[in-house]
């Protein structure tokens, strides 16, 4: 079995189709409005909530993006369990008590795509009823297991703190008590991982300050990555909020949630403009006789 | 305090319960002891990280669930003797982690070998058909042969996994026979059961030859 292994490998069965980011990206369809004004009147706010007329369709595509996301976790915390020799923490080496807390991640990430494939079924879609964005694994391919936890475990398991409160309070207010239930369990994993990649970050880089910038360069690249053009943010325009007493729970300053707060705005501006740019193009078109 | 019936009623007791049939004497000192938790450690590494390296290769959902699981399983088997080793005198406890031998190590190369995604069946023979077979077979050797005094911690820690071992066999055994439908699937797990097992014979077990003791001759005497 090789070392590392590259995400166009990813096995899956034939169920699945998968994408990538700037597909996804360019996917005219959107759930950001870039008229504030065209907004307000269709609904006060863009947040997941059952009064949306699309809130069956969005919870639905939400809980199987949740699902592919657990199956890549799962696949990431493996390959990391795998990938590296035990050692001190420098080169090529990670600490055994590290590659111990990736096979527990992989049996929690497990336990999440069980969870989600049942609540998919709940909620009644299928196996592959929406593309798979491959772009959670790719974080998980760096060579340096220290981006790995700063990419993954801090940038991409925060989101999924921000994703299940989002859907915890969906069950909520929807009266599903399962999908409340699930949720709960599972934000309360996604704070340990959180913790973890804070924990092990902090403390393999302790004598590092370079590798240390380095990999918290790389989180915020796969934070920005990841705020979805904005479709995350502390903003009612945002459909995931983003969930501060979770995150300082697991190891998040505030100072570094107000990072994230800021570069999810500045996603969903670039966004909007980028939309916007898209929309005047397709205007300026002639239009066919 | 108390009536006079009480004051008088003795406590002194033998110090093993009449059902209490443990014996001091076992088969292995400190330094045998943990040159086999050492092997131990080892496999159960290259076990997990095996697992956890599979999962992204195999497409089926199931199986890349429960390689997820047991990958932990086994990790807490390493962490467990990881543990165990400072307590048997080894105060480096990587000194020990080592394969029982260079046959122990050219098994797990092989065991590890498949990677292509349509040879799910080939991974789960090593896995489940040869290497944790041979765990139930060391550990159920060492807990039966232990001292259940003097290591007793070992002896419980073995009791924990070989719970694990049992579950996570037959959930890697039943996992086989669903996906064995054809003649070829057939010789395709057969024909790789027997190459692993030529190398792990060689190996003799997890621990080295006496892994489950050394075979005792029938003509000596015998009942």
């Amino acid at each position: 079995m090789r070392q590392f292994f590259p995400v166009d490998d990813l096995a899956r069965d034939e169920r699945f189709v998968q994408t990538n980011m700037a597909e996804r990206m360019k996917d005219a369809r959107t759930t950001v409005d870039v008229d504030a004004a065209t907004a307000k009147s269709r609904a006060s706010s863009n947040r997941l909530t059952p009064d949306r007329h699309d809130a069956s369709d969005g919870a639905r595509s939400l809980m199987h993006g949740i699902m592919v996301g657990e199956i890549q976790a799962l696949e990431g915390a493996g390959r990391t369990a795998h990938d590296f020799e035990a050692g001190d923490g420098s080169g090529d080496t990670i600490p055994f008590e590290l590659k111990l807390d990736m096979a527990r991640q992989a049996w929690d990430e497990a336990r999440h795509v069980e969870i989600s494939v049942k609540l998919s079924d709940w909620m009644g879609t299928e196996l592959g009823q929406f593309a798979e964005n491959t772009v959670l694994f790719e974080a998980a391919c760096s060579n340096d297991p220290i981006l790995r936890l700063a990419g993954v475990n801090r940038a991409l398991e925060g989101l999924a703190i921000d994703v299940f409160t989002q859907m915890k309070e969906f069950g909520n207010l929807a009266g599903d008590p399962y999908l409340e239930f699930c949720e709960d369990w599972m934000l309360a994993d996604e704070v340990t991982h959180v913790k973890m990649g804070s924990d092990w970050l902090r403390k393999v880089t302790e004598n590092d300050p370079d590798r240390r910038k380095k990999a918290l360069e790389f989180q915020q690249v796969v934070d920005k990555l990841f705020s979805f053009g904005g479709a995350r943010g502390e903003t009612d325009e945002s459909p995931i909020g983003l969930a501060r007493r979770f995150r300082e729970l697991a190891g998040f300053s505030d100072d570094e949630v107000d990072t994230i707060s800021m570069m999810d705005q500045e996603a969903l501006d670039e966004r909007k403009e980028a939309i916007r740019a898209f929309h005047a193009q397709a205007d300026a078109q002639p239009t066919p006789a | 305090m108390g009536n006079s019936e009480t004051e008088t009623q003795t406590t002194v007791r033998a110090p093993f319960t009449p059902w209490d049939r443990r014996e001091l004497p076992g088969l292995f000192d400190v330094e045998e002891t943990a040159r086999r938790v050492g092997n131990y450690k080892w496999t159960e590494m290259k076990l997990f990280e095996a697992l956890g390296g599979w999962i992204a290769t195999v497409p089926e959902l199931d199986v890349k669930m429960r390689f997820g699981t047991h990958c932990y399983h086994h990790s807490w088997h390493a962490d467990i003797w990881h543990k165990r080793l400072p307590e048997l005198r080894e105060m480096k406890p990587e000194r020990l982690t080592a394969p029982a031998n260079e046959a122990m190590e050219r098994f797990i190369e092989a065991m590890t070998e498949p990677e292509a995604a349509e040879l799910t069946i080939e991974k789960l023979v090593g896995v489940y058909r040869v290497l944790i077979p041979r765990f139930i077979g060391a550990y159920t050797y060492h807990r039966n042969n232990a001292s259940e005094i003097t290591d007793a911690p070992t002896v419980r820690f073995i009791n924990f996994i070989l719970q694990d071992e049992y579950d996570d066999w037959r959930d890697g055994e039943m996992l086989l026979q669903s996906l064995i439908t054809t003649p070829d699937h057939v010789r395709r797990a057969a024909e790789h059961q027997a190459k692993l097992e030529a190398i792990m014979v060689e190996a003799g077990g997890i621990t080295g030859p006496g892994s489950i003791g050394t075979s005792v001759s029938t003509t000596e005497g015998g009942a």
